[in-house]
């Protein structure tokens, strides 16, 4: 027989930045990016959620290789192949993608920038999904489309000097660059997706109500969660495994 | 270190480690009977606060993977030099894209 829950998730107390956050982040998903319309961001998020049921993922995942099978991914039918393809491993075995693979994603005609700002939408429905069947909700309807355009805008100062993908160093940052450095911070994460600035913004305005600021990180002097630093570095640190995740 | 990666989590002397460490476990990779009881235990041993940050935590850590590993980022200089003994020991650089 199933367990109940003993709690009503509903009543749970939820730190008013957090749930400011939260519902901002579903609002993104279904806003204009920069690459993506609302509309093709939500079916980015919702080609991330059938990702889970894919066979073809889940014999991947399970192969040595993920390179050694091969198929058609289970999808939903309103995204490019390649996109697919793309939405499909970063959600489900991101760990063991290369850039030989990218390279052949660029190949078949998805852009740099088309790619970076999916991994930002695949990262954002995986946080809030992630949360909330964490917390014990139902997994929540992904909300309607917002009208708008997106704003194709590249930063001048974007190189491809540090990953697989051209980002752009906070010394290259242009005016009318959206800048995520001065409030995030500056390390490798917050320069992964920063050819498409405002996913940097959208993901880590989320992530610090999730996990902490990054000046809190190291600041061993208070505790700022319900968990202590140490609990919260044990639970990252098997998420983390678990996910394959070197860095 | 190496309770973070693997293990149980309760001999690292982590207040609710074993509890911890299995509602990451069951989150990503338990059925739905496993992670109401991982729930419920979390909730009864650590509060609702705790649990929501529990909950928050694993969130941020299932995401923010897809950032480094989609990216191809590498590891800080500082970073990798500091902690060079510690992934070899640990064996962390079967994971390094890097070397793929």
């Amino acid at each position: 027989m199933g367990q109940a829950l003993l709690f009503d998730p509903a009543a749970l107390e939820i730190r008013e930045g957090l749930r400011r956050e939260c519902g901002l982040g579903w609002e993104r998903l279904a806003s204009a990016g920069t690459w993506w319309t609302g509309e093709q961001r939500l079916a980015l998020a919702a080609e991330a959620r059938a990702a889970h049921a894919c066979s073809l993922c889940q014999r991947r995942k399970a192969a040595l290789s993920p390179y050694a099978e091969n198929g058609r991914h289970d999808g939903l039918g309103t995204l490019p192949a390649a996109v697919v393809e793309i939405v499909h491993r970063l959600t489900t075995d991101a760990g063991r993608l290369t850039k030989k693979w990218l390279q052949s994603m660029l190949d078949a005609g998805v852009t740099e920038e088309q790619y970076v700002e999916a991994i930002g939408v695949v990262a954002l429905i995986t946080a809030l999904d992630t949360f909330d069947l964490s917390l014990g909700f139902p997994q929540r309807a992904l909300p309607a489309p917002r009208p708008g355009t997106p704003t194709r805008h590249r930063p001048a100062g974007a190189k491809r000097d540090l990953a697989w993908v051209s980002t752009v160093a906070p010394e290259d940052l242009s005016p009318g660059d959206p800048d995520p450095y001065r409030i995030h911070g500056v390390k490798n994460i917050h320069r992964a997706l920063s050819l498409v600035p405002q996913e940097v913004l959208n993901f880590f305005d989320l992530d610090v109500e999730l996990y902490l600021k990054d000046h809190e990180i190291r600041d061993f002097t208070q505790e700022f969660r319900a968990l202590s630093h140490i609990q919260m570095e044990l639970l990252a640190g098997r998420v983390s495994a678990l996910n394959g995740c070197y860095y | 270190m190496e309770a973070a990666l693997e293990g149980d989590g309760s001999q690292v002397g982590v207040p609710h480690g074993a509890l911890l460490v299995e509602f990451g476990e069951a989150m990503l990779g338990g059925d739905e009977d496993r992670r109401t009881q991982v729930r419920n235990a979390l909730y009864a041993a650590m509060g609702p606060a705790a649990l929501v940050d529990a909950a928050a935590t694993v969130a941020s850590f299932n995401a923010v993977v897809k950032l480094a590993d989609g990216s191809g980022i590498p590891l800080e200089e500082f970073k990798a030099q500091g902690t060079a003994d510690l992934r070899a020991e640990l064996g962390l650089e079967k994971l390094n894209r890097d070397t793929r």
